[in-house]
């Protein structure tokens, strides 16, 4: 049966996953990503009750228990990355995960170790340190230890909640993409019965948060037997066996590169990108992992004020900012979509390639942005502030895509997990990010000061965004596509 | 006229000295073969020639670019990496368009029909590369560096994943390229091809030249075949 466990293919996992994270990030880099979790929870606890006056202890609880449950759901994906594995070559990356193309072991053990390696990794790495930062605020914030000690059972629960349930839908669609979605949908029937039916509360669908709600262990237990049935259930759902089709194209290459050619000197990296992103089906993604949580922002507001009564009210131009700010997940889909190995022997250079990704970048995200915009200009009726809220948009999307491209380059989902780099990218982001917030706040009470300082910010974010773009081919032009394969010192031998 | 000229070159990983004071010129017209065991910096010392990686020590250039001069190098030379590995989402005939577009080579049409019949893959082309099999990929990632006709070669296992058709027929193929007075660098451990198509070969063992000349120039004895010399310079394997 595929569900014993092997303790010995277990440690042998995890050694790889920390090899495979140091091999990105460096040692260093590698050890402080907690370390920066922690201090970050750490300075998010301390500061709560005081920039959180406003919300209540049911407020914070929902919002930390659904972050939690969106970081399991977005981990848990484990279900694609089989067929991935199996059926294609992960560039110069082999992992225990193909074990069972050669080796009598079958897949449903491999990924079924696999899942438990990740959740420990994702608990050692995030979930410890985040419950730590936050218990050693805890007398500052006059928060009993226990509290802090049941919080992290229920995080930790939410999260396994999470990942067992994007595992289990991932699982399924590999065989059935119908039931997966029918799947989905039982999923957000339930969601929506608590809001806004309001047939459900939120402890009922999300039993972690039930228990802070009821004080029944009973929830507890609950998702426990929950989150086990759905790994099992993923598990079971696995594919032992991947045929993979042949995918034949008629060349669209150069036609392509004629129809990109605004592009200028990039139009055939552009087409070529182009062309990949059709292919691979990431599209859909990029465009739902951009639109997603532009749709999310917006939601959370609107249950914050009409739902739960607070006096939080984002206008148009906050909006405007966020939209900059989001585009990071969709630049790193981007640059996830094809290792380009191939490229190293080949005149072209990695700034060249960042390059042609942010031009597809621009042209994928660019409509979206300023349509959701314009369209919360309307809802919101505020014609009047859509010229700044557009502006404040457009300069904070070029702003983070260059910060984004000029310090992680063609490997943002890793090199952000390096501390020094998330540091960097923190402190060039947040801050803006922050007066962004801050001024689009004051816009009723003090239009004239806060509009004009806020043209100021767009005009000087669009201003170092020139200097930042420049110096993508600085720092990049002389870098090699096996950038992460190369520094760590692997693969480079022969 | 040398092609290639490689001066007291050195690369550590870590702690591990991958090169050391590695130095040899390749002339024109040459076709200079490098052969040595697994581990002992064959790959490593051609990243550097193809400006793919920094040496730590050291300096040189190839076709008169400086290694640190990666375009400019890549520019003029046609390179087959260890592994083959084009682009995943791209047709067969794609990418060759792609690679000619990249050199900005006219006639591209004729160019990849003409690589994809010598290979006999052209009922292929519409195929993903991600889709074919490894040989085929490696008939693909050939014809990538062979399609502008480039004055040096530099191939890192040409003859890997090819059947023996093929690997007759690239050997002719590069015969005849340097009967042209091209050159070609390669390295292989099919000793016995090597042994009829290189002119001028290096031995590398942990990162150290052990031996540098024509066949007849590293033989001990007449009769001595390349296997036997490379048994006896690196066969100890410590």
């Amino acid at each position: 049966m595929a569900l014993d466990f092997d303790l010995h293919l277990f440690k042998t996992m995890f050694k790889e996953e920390l090899r495979l994270h140091k091999s990105f990030v460096g040692g260093v880099g590698s050890a402080f990503f907690p370390v920066v979790i922690f201090f970050f929870s750490l300075v998010l606890a301390i500061t709560s009750p005081v920039v959180m006056k406003n919300l209540s202890k049911d407020t914070m609880l929902l919002v930390l228990h659904v972050s939690a449950l969106m970081y399991g759901l977005s981990v848990g994906a484990l279900g694609a990355i089989g067929e991935q594995v199996m059926t294609r070559r992960l560039g110069q990356v082999n992992m225990l995960l193909q074990l069972p193309q050669l080796h009598p072991i079958s897949f449903r053990k491999i990924m079924a170790t696999f899942y438990v390696k990740d959740l420990l990794f994702y608990i050692l790495y995030s979930i410890i340190p985040l419950v730590g930062g936050i218990a050693i605020a805890a007398p500052l914030a006059k928060v009993p230890f226990t509290s802090v000690g049941l919080l992290g059972i229920t995080l930790f629960l939410t999260f396994l909640l999470g990942m067992s349930l994007s595992f289990v839908l991932s699982a399924l669609a590999v065989r059935s993409r119908p039931a997966a979605a029918a799947v989905g949908l039982l999923v957000l029937a339930l969601v929506l019965m608590v809001w806004p039916v309001g047939y459900l509360t939120a402890g009922q669908i999300l039993p972690p948060l039930g228990y802070w709600m009821y004080k029944d262990p009973l929830y507890l237990l609950v998702t426990l037997v929950l989150a086990l049935v759905l790994s099992a259930a993923a598990i079971l759902f696995t594919k032992e066996r991947f045929e993979s089709k042949q995918g034949v194209y008629k060349s669209m290459l150069l036609p392509m590169e004629k129809r990109f050619s605004f592009a200028g000197g990039l139009r055939l990296l552009v087409a070529k990108e182009w062309v990949e992103l059709r292919r691979s089906g990431t599209m859909g993604a990029v465009v739902t992992g951009f639109l997603g949580p532009l749709f999310a922002v917006y939601i959370l507001a609107w249950f914050f004020r009409t739902g739960m009564g607070l006096p939080i009210s984002f206008n148009v131009v906050f909006y405007g900012g966020m939209v900059g700010f989001l585009g990071v997940m969709t630049y790193s889909w981007i640059t996830n979509l094809e290792p380009n190995e191939f490229m190293n022997v080949q005149p072209v250079t990695v700034d060249q390639v960042i390059k042609a990704k942010l031009v597809i970048y621009f042209l994928l995200t660019s409509a979206v942005s300023y349509a959701y915009v314009i369209v919360i200009g309307f809802i919101n009726g505020e014609l009047g502030l859509l010229p700044l809220a557009l502006l404040v948009a457009a300069s904070t999307t070029v702003y983070v895509a260059g910060v984004t491209a000029r310090l992680t380059g063609l490997w943002t989902n890793t090199m952000l997990f390096d501390y020094r780099i998330l540091g960097k990218f923190f402190g060039a982001i947040v801050p803006p990010l922050f007066f962004v917030m801050v001024l689009s706040s004051y816009i009723k009470t003090a239009p004239a000061l806060s509009m004009t300082l806020l043209v100021v910010e767009s005009l000087g974010m669009l201003a170092v965004s020139w200097f930042v773009f420049k110096s993508v081919t600085t720092r990049w032009k002389k870098e090699h596509f096996a950038f992460a394969t190369l520094t760590s010192g692997s693969g480079a031998q022969g | 006229m040398a092609v290639i000229r490689v001066s007291h070159i050195g690369k550590r990983f870590g702690k591990l000295k991958a090169l050391d004071d590695v130095e040899f010129k390749v002339d024109k017209g040459e076709f200079f073969g490098l052969f040595g065991p697994n581990g002992a910096g064959k790959t490593t010392l051609t990243r550097i020639l193809t400006g793919q990686l920094t040496q730590d020590s050291g300096e040189g250039e190839t076709m008169g670019v400086p290694f640190n001069d990666g375009l400019g190098i890549k520019r003029k030379v046609g390179i087959v990496p260890e592994a083959e590995t084009p682009p995943t989402f791209l047709t067969a005939q794609e990418f060759l368009e792609l690679v000619c577009r990249l050199r900005e080579l006219k006639n591209i049409t004729k160019r990849v029909d003409r690589w994809l019949e010598f290979f006999e893959i052209e009922e292929k082309r519409d195929v993903l590369c991600r889709d074919l099999s490894r040989g085929q990929r490696q008939k693909i990632m050939l014809a990538s560096a062979f399609i502008h006709e480039p004055e040096l070669l530099l191939l890192d296992e040409p003859f890997i994943n090819l059947d023996p058709i093929y690997q007759r027929k690239v050997r002719e193929f590069l015969a005849q390229h340097v009967k042209k007075g091209r050159t070609i660098f390669m390295c292989s451990h099919i000793l016995e091809v090597a042994e009829k198509l290189c002119t001028r070969m290096a031995i590398i063992k942990k990162g150290k030249i052990v031996a540098l000349g024509s066949l007849d120039e590293i033989r001990s004895t007449k009769d001595e075949r390349l296997e036997d010399i490379f048994m006896r310079l690196v066969g100890s394997g410590d």
